[in-house]
C-alpha cells in the first residue's frame, strides 16, 4: 500500500469537498432514470431508484456533516459541483462513464458500476492515474496523478486520514455544532442522519456511507440489514430480489421483480441545451429548470452553512423539481429521431443567457431569505 | 421503522381448519380496533383469528399503488374511489345519497336509508377498514363530553371519566404516531401528565390557516353569557411529524413509514400532499394496516380474508357465543362461498357501529333491552365558504392543519350542540368539488387553454376559504339502524337499515355555526359565496332557514356503554351484558360522540378493553365446551347463490 495522501486539515477539506461533488455527482443519473418510467409502471424499479438516489441525499448530509465539524465550508454552487454529463466519477474511475439516460440495461449498468464494492487489485487503494488497464472512478484531490478503484476505497482513504489528521491535530473538530444538520431536519428510509461533533461520530458517518453503497464485509446488507445499493441494482439485472441468506458471489434467491423495459419515455442520453431547437419553448422549460436546480443547490448550500432548518423547506423545492423534470421528459424532441427531451442539469453561469442565470440566483436568494 | 406484512399471510389460513380450533378470541373486522385488540391479545400469548370481509391479499406496496392509481384515475375522487368495488362486502358511499321522501325508503345503495333524513356517511371494507380513507385528524375528547347528562341534561353520561380513558388516549397516540405539541392541544379541560409530550412535534400551520389567524386570533363571541376569544389552533394529526426526543421520558420515537415487502422505504414523514382523504400516496397517513402487520408477525395471530360475518349463534342457556358463522366467498367478482365457523373463549365484534349491530339484529339478538342499534349517532357538518381578498395558497399542505375549538366546550350545551371548525386546505372541494369544478368552469364556459388555463385555475382556486363545522348530534333511540330480511345483499347477508333525523338541539348548533361564520367571513374581508341548495340530499329547514347538512362518517353510538345494563349494550369495558364472552368495540359503545374525530377514542377504547379481555380468559382458563348443535353444524357447506 502506498502512503496515505491526507496529511492534514487542509488535505481532508479537499477530500470531503471533492466526496461531496461525487455524492451529488449520482443523483441526476437516478433521477434521469427515475423519472423517465412511465408513470404507474415498473413499481419495483422505481423504488429501487428512489431509495438509493434519496440515501445518496443523505450521503451528501453526512458529508456536509463531517465538512462542518472540521471547520469547513460546503459549496454546492461553485462552477465545477455540478458536473458535465457524460462524465467520469469525480474520484478517478475511468474504465466508465457516467451518463444521463433513461431507465434500461445500460442505466443498470452504470449505476452498478457507480456502486460497485471495493475490490482494487492487489490491495491497493489508489493506484496510478496512468494505469488505464485497471479499472479506477476517483482522482485524488493531493495527488492529481492518483485515482482510486471505487467509492468505497475513495472513503477507506479519507477515514485513514481522518484518523491521522484527528491524532495530530487535537482541535481538528472545532466546527460550530449549530451547523450540523440534526435528525429533525432530514430524515429517509435507510438510515438516520449522524450529528458528527468527534472522530467518532465522524468515522461512524463516513462508514454508513461506504457500507450503504457496496455492503459490510464484503457481504451484501449493511450494519442496519440493509440491503447495499450495489445489490440493490444488481436486483434491476437479474429481474429477482436479493433475500436474507443470498451470497455476493450468486444470483438472488428471493421473489421475481417485474421490469418492463419499454414502458419508459425514451429520452435522449445526456441531452444539452444546445440540442433544443432555439427559442423554442422546450428550450425554456429546459432552462427554467435548470435554474430552478441551481436555485435549489444554493438553498441546500445555505442549508449547510449555519440554517440547517431550511431542509424543510427543501421537500417542497423537490416536488417543484419533480414538476420542473417531468414538464421536459413528457416532450418528444424536435429532430432528435423520437427521442424525448430530458433535463441536461447545466447549471447557468455569468457567461449563460443572463435571464436564465439571474433567476437561478434571485430564486435561491429568496429561497434562503425566508 | 418499517413493518413489512408478512407474505402470504391472507391466504395461509385455511377457513376449515381454523374452524376445528378454538381460538382465545376470534374478531371480526380488521380495522384500528381489531387491529389494536389483535396485536396486544397476541403480544400477550392468546391464540387470534381475524375475520375480514375485504378481499384477502397481502398489504402489498403494490396492492397500495393499486389504490392510488385507482383514485388518481377516478373521474369521481370520493372516500372510497381508490378501493374496487366488492359486491361481497359492499360500502356505502358518498355519492349513494339521495333525498329521502317521507315513507319511501332509499334502497338503491348498501345501506338503506328511511330517513327522514338522507346521509352520505360511509366506511371502507378492505384490511385495515376505514383507516383506509380517514383523515387523520385526533382530537381527545372533552372531560366534560364524558358527562353531558348529568352537566348539561343532554345525550347521555359515559361510565368512564376523561381521567379513566387518558392513559390509553396516551397508548393510541402512540399507536396512531400523532404529530402535535400539549400546549396546543391543552384546552378546555383537556389535560395531560406532567412529562407528556407528543410523539411527534406538530405539523406546523398551513398558510391558509395563517391568514385566517391574523384576522380571526382574539375575535370575541359571547355565548350564553360567556365571553371567549377565537384562535386558530393546529390539529393533532395521526401522521408523520418530526420525532420528539423528548417523547417517553426522552426516548424519542421512530415514525412508523409504508408497510411494504420489499426494500421500499418511504412514508416517515408528511410530504403535505394535499389527498390524505382519501389515500396518502406515502402512507406517512397512519392507516391500521400498519398495526395489522405489525400483529401477524405473531404467528398466534391469524387472518382470514374474504369472510363476511353472518351470524352470531349463542348458547340459549348461557347466553355466551358459541362461534360466529361467516360466508367465505372464492373472489370479489363472484358470489360462490362456503359456510364456515369460527369458535373461541371470546368474541370480538370490531366491525364498525353500523356492522356491528347489523351483525347482532340479523343474528336476532336484539338485547334483553332492545337498544341494540339505537343511537345512531354522527357529525353533522354545515360547510360554509368564502373568497378571501388576497391569494391564501389554498391547496397547499395536508387537507386541514387549523381550525378553531373554542366553541366545543361550554354552558352553552344545555341549549344548542357545540362544534369545532376545521379550516380547510383544499378550498371549496368538499361543498363544490374544486379543483375539478373550476377546472371545468374555466375549460367549458371560459374557453381557457394553456397558460391562461393554468393561471386561471390558480386564480380561482388560491383565494378559497372553507370551513366546516363538525356539529354534535346526541344520542336518540328513535336514530337507529336495524334489519329486515326483504333487503340482503349479494352474500345473502341482511343490510343495515338507517332511521336517522338531525334533532333541534343539533341544528340550533348548526343555526349558530352558519351566524358565525358570517362574522369570521366579515372580520376576513371575506366574500361570503355560502349557498345552501334546496334540492340537497341533506337539506334540512330550521327556523325558517334551509341548510346543506352532511356525513361525517363518525359513526357512533350503536351499541352504547353504560353503568346500567337496563340502559345501554355494553359496560365501561365494552362488554355485552347479555352474552358474558362477547365484546362490541369501536364507536359504537360511545354514549356520545361530542366534537371529536371517533378515530382516537376508539384506538383508546380498544386498548383499555385489551385488559378487561385478558384478565377475563385468564379467569375462564377451563376448556371450552362446543355444543353439539355447532358440531353438527361445522361441517362446511358448499353453497351458490
Amino acid at each position: 500500500m502506498i502512503e496515505t495522501t491526507i496529511n492534514d486539515r487542509d488535505d481532508l477539506i479537499k477530500y470531503l469537498h471533492k466526496a461531496m461533488v461525487l455524492e451529488h455527482a449520482t443523483i441526476p443519473p437516478y433521477l434521469t432514470a427515475y423519472y423517465s418510467i412511465h408513470p404507474t409502471t415498473n413499481s419495483d424499479a422505481a423504488h429501487i431508484i428512489r431509495v438509493v438516489a434519496v440515501e445518496e441525499m443523505l450521503h451528501l448530509t453526512l458529508v456536509a456533516n463531517v465538512l462542518n465539524a472540521i471547520g469547513g465550508t460546503p459549496d454546492l454552487t461553485r462552477p465545477d459541483f455540478v458536473p458535465s454529463y457524460p462524465t467520469y466519477l469525480p474520484d478517478g474511475e475511468r474504465d466508465f462513464v457516467v451518463d444521463l439516460r433513461p431507465f434500461s440495461p445500460e442505466a443498470v449498468e452504470t449505476f452498478c458500476k457507480i456502486e460497485r464494492p471495493a475490490l482494487a487489485p492487489d490491495g491497493a487503494r489508489l493506484m496510478p492515474a496512468s494505469s488505464t488497464a485497471t479499472p479506477s472512478l476517483v482522482t485524488s484531490p493531493t495527488r492529481e496523478e492518483m485515482r482510486f478503484y471505487s467509492i468505497g476505497e475513495f472513503y477507506a482513504e479519507i477515514i485513514e486520514g481522518l484518523q491521522v489528521v484527528a491524532a495530530q491535530e487535537p482541535d481538528l473538530f472545532c466546527g460550530d455544532p449549530a451547523r450540523q444538520v440534526r435528525p429533525e431536519y432530514f430524515y429517509s428510509g435507510g438510515g438516520q442522519v449522524i450529528v458528527v461533533s468527534d472522530l467518532n461520530s465522524a468515522l461512524r458517518a463516513l462508514e454508513f456511507i461506504a457500507e450503504q453503497g457496496e455492503g459490510l464485509d464484503g457481504g451484501i446488507y449493511d450494519k442496519e440489514e440493509e440491503l447495499a445499493h450495489y445489490y440493490r441494482f444488481r436486483q434491476l439485472h437479474f429481474g429477482r430480489y436479493y433475500q436474507k441468506g443470498d451470497s455476493p458471489h450468486d444470483a438472488p434467491s428471493g421473489p421475481r421483480l417485474d421490469i418492463d423495459w419499454d414502458a419508459v419515455y425514451p429520452v435522449k442520453v445526456n441531452a444539452k441545451l444546445a440540442d433544443y431547437p432555439v427559442d423554442s419553448e422546450l428550450a425554456q422549460v429546459a432552462r427554467d429548470f435548470n435554474a430552478e436546480y441551481f436555485a435549489f443547490l444554493g438553498l441546500l448550500d445555505t442549508a449547510f452553512n449555519g440554517k440547517p432548518s431550511l431542509l424543510l423547506d427543501a421537500i417542497w423545492y423537490m416536488f417543484r423539481l419533480r414538476d420542473g423534470i417531468n414538464r421536459i421528459i413528457r416532450n418528444p424532441l424536435p429532430g432528435s429521431g423520437g427521442l424525448h427531451a430530458a433535463p441536461t442539469f447545466e447549471m447557468p453561469t455569468a457567461v449563460d443567457s443572463a435571464p436564465g442565470a439571474s433567476r437561478g440566483t434571485d430564486e435561491a436568494a429568496r429561497a434562503v431569505a425566508r | 421503522m418499517f413493518v413489512k406484512f408478512p407474505e402470504g399471510e391472507a391466504k395461509r389460513t385455511d377457513p376449515t381448519t381454523a374452524g376445528g380450533v378454538v381460538y382465545d378470541a376470534v374478531i371480526v373486522g380488521g380495522g384500528i380496533a381489531g387491529a389494536l385488540i389483535a396485536a396486544r391479545l397476541g403480544a400477550a400469548g392468546k391464540s387470534v383469528l381475524i375475520l375480514d370481509a375485504g378481499p384477502a391479499e397481502d398489504l402489498t406496496l403494490r396492492g397500495y399503488e393499486s389504490y392510488l392509481d385507482r383514485f388518481y384515475s377516478a373521474t369521481n375522487k370520493d372516500n372510497q374511489s381508490p378501493y374496487p368495488v366488492n359486491p361481497n362486502a359492499p360500502m356505502p358511499r358518498g355519492t349513494d345519497a339521495r333525498r329521502i321522501f317521507p315513507g319511501v325508503p332509499d334502497s338503491s345503495a348498501y345501506i338503506v336509508q328511511s330517513g327522514p333524513f338522507a346521509t352520505d356517511t360511509t366506511y371502507t371494507r378492505v384490511l385495515g377498514g376505514t383507516t383506509m380513507h380517514w383523515e387523520a385528524k385526533t382530537p381527545r375528547m372533552l372531560p366534560e363530553d364524558f358527562q353531558m347528562r348529568s352537566l348539561y341534561g343532554e345525550g347521555a353520561d359515559w361510565p368512564l371519566t376523561y381521567e379513566d380513558l387518558a392513559p390509553y388516549y396516551n397508548e393510541a397516540e402512540y399507536e396512531i404516531g400523532v404529530s402535535a405539541d400539549v400546549d396546543d392541544q391543552s384546552y378546555l379541560g383537556i389535560t395531560f401528565d406532567d412529562d407528556y409530550v407528543f410523539p411527534m412535534q406538530g405539523l406546523p400551520l398551513s398558510y391558509l390557516d395563517q391568514v385566517v389567524a391574523r384576522d380571526v386570533d382574539g375575535m370575541p363571541v359571547e355565548l350564553d353569557g360567556v365571553q371567549r376569544e377565537l384562535r386558530v389552533r393546529p390539529w393533532p394529526q395521526g401522521r408523520n411529524g418530526v420525532p420528539n426526543p423528548a417523547y417517553n421520558g426522552g426516548e424519542g420515537y421512530v415514525p412508523e413509514g409504508a408497510v411494504s415487502t420489499y426494500q421500499v422505504e418511504v412514508g416517515e414523514r408528511c410530504q403535505g400532499n394535499n389527498n390524505c382523504v382519501p389515500i396518502c400516496p406515502v402512507q406517512a397517513k397512519y392507516h391500521a394496516g400498519k398495526t395489522l402487520a405489525r400483529a401477524l408477525q405473531n404467528p398466534q395471530v391469524h387472518l382470514v380474508g374474504q369472510a363476511v360475518a353472518y351470524k352470531v349463534h349463542v348458547d340459549e342457556h348461557t347466553g355466551r357465543v358459541t362461534e360466529i358463522e361467516y360466508r367465505r366467498y372464492d373472489k370479489p367478482d363472484s358470489a360462490h362461498f362456503t359456510t364456515e365457523r369460527a369458535r373461541s373463549r371470546l368474541f370480538v365484534l370490531a366491525a364498525n357501529a353500523v356492522e356491528n349491530p347489523r351483525l347482532m339484529l340479523a343474528s336476532g339478538l336484539r338485547g334483553s333491552n332492545g337498544l341494540m342499534g339505537r343511537n345512531f349517532m354522527d357529525h353533522a357538518y354545515l360547510l360554509a365558504w368564502a373568497r378571501l381578498p388576497e391569494p391564501a395558497g389554498t391547496f397547499r399542505g395536508t387537507n386541514c392543519t387549523g381550525g378553531i375549538t373554542e366553541l366545543r366546550g361550554g354552558r352553552f350545551r344545555r341549549r344548542q350542540a357545540a362544534f369545532s371548525v376545521d379550516i380547510h386546505n383544499d378550498g371549496w372541494g368538499w361543498a363544490r368539488g374544486a379543483p375539478m369544478s373550476d377546472l371545468a368552469d374555466l375549460v367549458d364556459a371560459g374557453g381557457r387553454y394553456g397558460e391562461s388555463l393554468r393561471q386561471g385555475l390558480v386564480d380561482r382556486v388560491s383565494t378559497q376559504l372553507l370551513l366546516a363545522f363538525m356539529v354534535e348530534v346526541p344520542a336518540n333511540p328513535s336514530n337507529r339502524v336495524t334489519v329486515d330480511p326483504a333487503y340482503t345483499d349479494h352474500l345473502g347477508n341482511m343490510r343495515p337499515i338507517l332511521t336517522y333525523d338531525i334533532p333541534d338541539y343539533t341544528m340550533r348548533g348548526v343555526a349558530y355555526a352558519r351566524q358565525l361564520s358570517k362574522r369570521i367571513f366579515a372580520r376576513l374581508g371575506a366574500e361570503d359565496h355560502t349557498q345552501y341548495d334546496p334540492s340537497f340530499w341533506g337539506y334540512a329547514v330550521y327556523g325558517g332557514e334551509g341548510y346543506e347538512i352532511r356525513g361525517g362518517n363518525h359513526l357512533a353510538g350503536t351499541h352504547m356503554m353504560g353503568h346500567d345494563r337496563s340502559m345501554s349494550v355494553v359496560d365501561k369495558d365494552q362488554r355485552s351484558w347479555d352474552h358474558e364472552n362477547l365484546y362490541l368495540v369501536g364507536g359504537g359503545s360511545m354514549p356520545t360522540v361530542s366534537t371529536s374525530n371517533v378515530t382516537l377514542t376508539i384506538a383508546a377504547l380498544s386498548l383499555r378493553s385489551v385488559r378487561a379481555m385478558l384478565d377475563q380468559l385468564a379467569k375462564e382458563s377451563a376448556p371450552i365446551r362446543v355444543t353439539s348443535e355447532a358440531r353438527a353444524q361445522g361441517l362446511p357447506r358448499e353453497v351458490t347463490l
